[in-house]
């Protein structure tokens, strides 16, 4: 969950991983602040992700200060060789995953959460520290988007 | 140490990665060579060092961290005026340490065209990494780089562009230079 | 409900796994962290009594050796750097040499 946040953020593989090691890290110092009970896995699943959507967020903004690293596509990024790459619907996802990655910061986190961690806009806005209604207009606007982006360059898809 | 080394190699068991021996053809290249890196860090030194760097430097933070558990790192680099200063044989001879099942080549690249050959060996304990060498050799230099510990090649690729590290372009030109580097030929003016 | 759009967008977001040493990798970065607290804290410690006993007998041997130390890790920081320096241009310009011969 908080390496595939964070890998579907930044798109980098080995930046995801570094974020992901950060926040366990914190954890491991922050654990005794969890008290037992029968809401604790709820509130270190609310607090893992939560963390690691900002950690993942100060990463997108240290990498724009820095010169960019990639050196191409790394093998482990490559896209699994059992999908057929005729698929369209691979390529369709494929597309997709491009056109998140290149919202903008709150947009992007906010589709994250939403499609892959399945949280409602409630649920994002206490994570993310922003209002409900600022959630939801991020949700509209980049559904809009991603549709008007996908019509375009691969006709009719759905 | 003399009475253990023959249980060990009696047993077929690999030697430990800091037992690596530099034969003794390339320990002595050193006198031929116009140009010598010769690394020496072992644990405890690799400690002290860790602790100079700066925990507010984004950059040394990490770099803190990717050496934070390692047990030693040792480059010996030699470049010559002329070609074929080492042999082969030398090279064959340091290569036979690094057998399976402890160690995989996990990359060997040749190119006749500038004769230059490149290989990347991994150890593993237990699915986990405990050793990284390198082994580059070319006419005119050769490089060996040993570490003992666990640290995966990608993260030492990916320094490049940070901390003075040059970042090399897949043309082999050097990209440009990170703000210490910028800085420090300031300070140089 | 979420239409077919959506749907792709949830395949698409689909959770990945890290690479296969990442557990192994934060369960040792985790011990090196609760070994380095416990360490800060012993060093503290010391540095405390070491401090105490400076003033109590203001010798000049200690602020030395204090210096020396410095300076070695200084050297020992700059080997670390050149070692690092060397690794990482070479092991770019393997990457690169592999990916021209995969393409």
């Amino acid at each position: 969950m908080v390496f595939s946040i964070a890998y579907h953020y930044l798109r980098d593989r080995s930046a995801a991983e570094e974020v992901a090691q950060d926040v366990f890290l914190q954890l491991h110092r922050s654990f005794d602040d969890f008290k037992p009970g029968p809401d604790r896995d709820a509130h270190l699943v609310h607090w893992l992700r939560k963390v690691a959507s900002h950690r993942s967020i100060d990463a997108t903004r240290k990498r724009r200060t820095q010169p960019a690293t990639g050196l191409g596509v790394a093998l482990d990024d490559a896209p699994p060789p059992s999908v057929p790459a005729e698929s369209k619907d691979f390529l369709l996802q494929q597309r997709l995953e491009t056109l998140i990655g290149s919202l903008p910061e709150k947009p992007r986190m906010v589709m994250v959460l939403r499609y892959q961690e399945d949280l409602m806009p409630e649920e994002i806005a206490s994570l993310l520290d922003m209002p409900v209604r600022t959630v939801k207009s991020h949700l509209q606007r980049s559904l809009a988007m991603l549709r008007e982006k996908i019509d375009r360059s691969m006709g009719e898809i759905r | 140490m003399k009475r253990i080394l023959p249980v060990v190699l009696l047993l077929g068991l690999p030697l430990a990665a800091q037992e690596i021996k530099m034969p003794p053809g390339l320990d002595k290249l050193a006198a031929k060579a116009s140009e010598v890196v010769d690394v020496n860090l072992d644990g405890a030194l690799l400690q002290l060092a860790s602790k100079f760097l700066s925990d507010k430097d984004a950059d040394e933070a990490h770099v803190k961290q990717l050496v934070g558990g390692l047990k030693g790192i040792f480059v010996k680099s030699f470049e010559f005026d002329e070609a074929n200063q080492y042999s082969q044989a030398d090279i064959e001879e340091f290569r036979a340490q690094f057998r399976p099942p402890a160690w995989s080549r996990i990359v060997s690249a040749r190119s006749k065209k500038n004769g230059e050959n490149s290989e990347i060996l991994l150890k593993t304990d237990n699915n986990q990494i405990s050793g990284l060498v390198v082994i580059v050799t070319e006419p005119k230099e050769l490089t060996i780089v040993n570490i003992i510990g666990n640290i995966r090649p990608e993260d030492l690729r990916d320094l490049g562009g940070k901390m003075g590290i040059p970042k090399i372009d897949v043309g082999g030109a050097v990209k440009q230079s990170d703000k210490k580097n910028n800085d420090k030929k300031e300070d140089e003016k | 409900m979420m239409d077919d759009f959506e749907k792709q967008i949830q395949q698409a977001l689909q959770r990945k796994d890290p690479s296969p040493f990442f557990e192994a990798r934060v369960l040792a970065t985790v011990r090196r962290d609760a070994q380095a607290r416990r360490a800060r804290w012993r060093m503290w410690w010391a540095s405390a009594v070491a401090a105490s006993l400076l003033i109590v007998t203001g010798s000049a041997w200690q602020y030395q050796k204090i210096e020396h130390e410095r300076i070695a890790g200084e050297q020992a920081k700059a080997r670390l750097e050149l070692a690092l320096k060397i690794t990482s241009v070479k092991l770019q310009k393997i990457s690169h040499k592999v990916e021209q011969i995969e393409n």
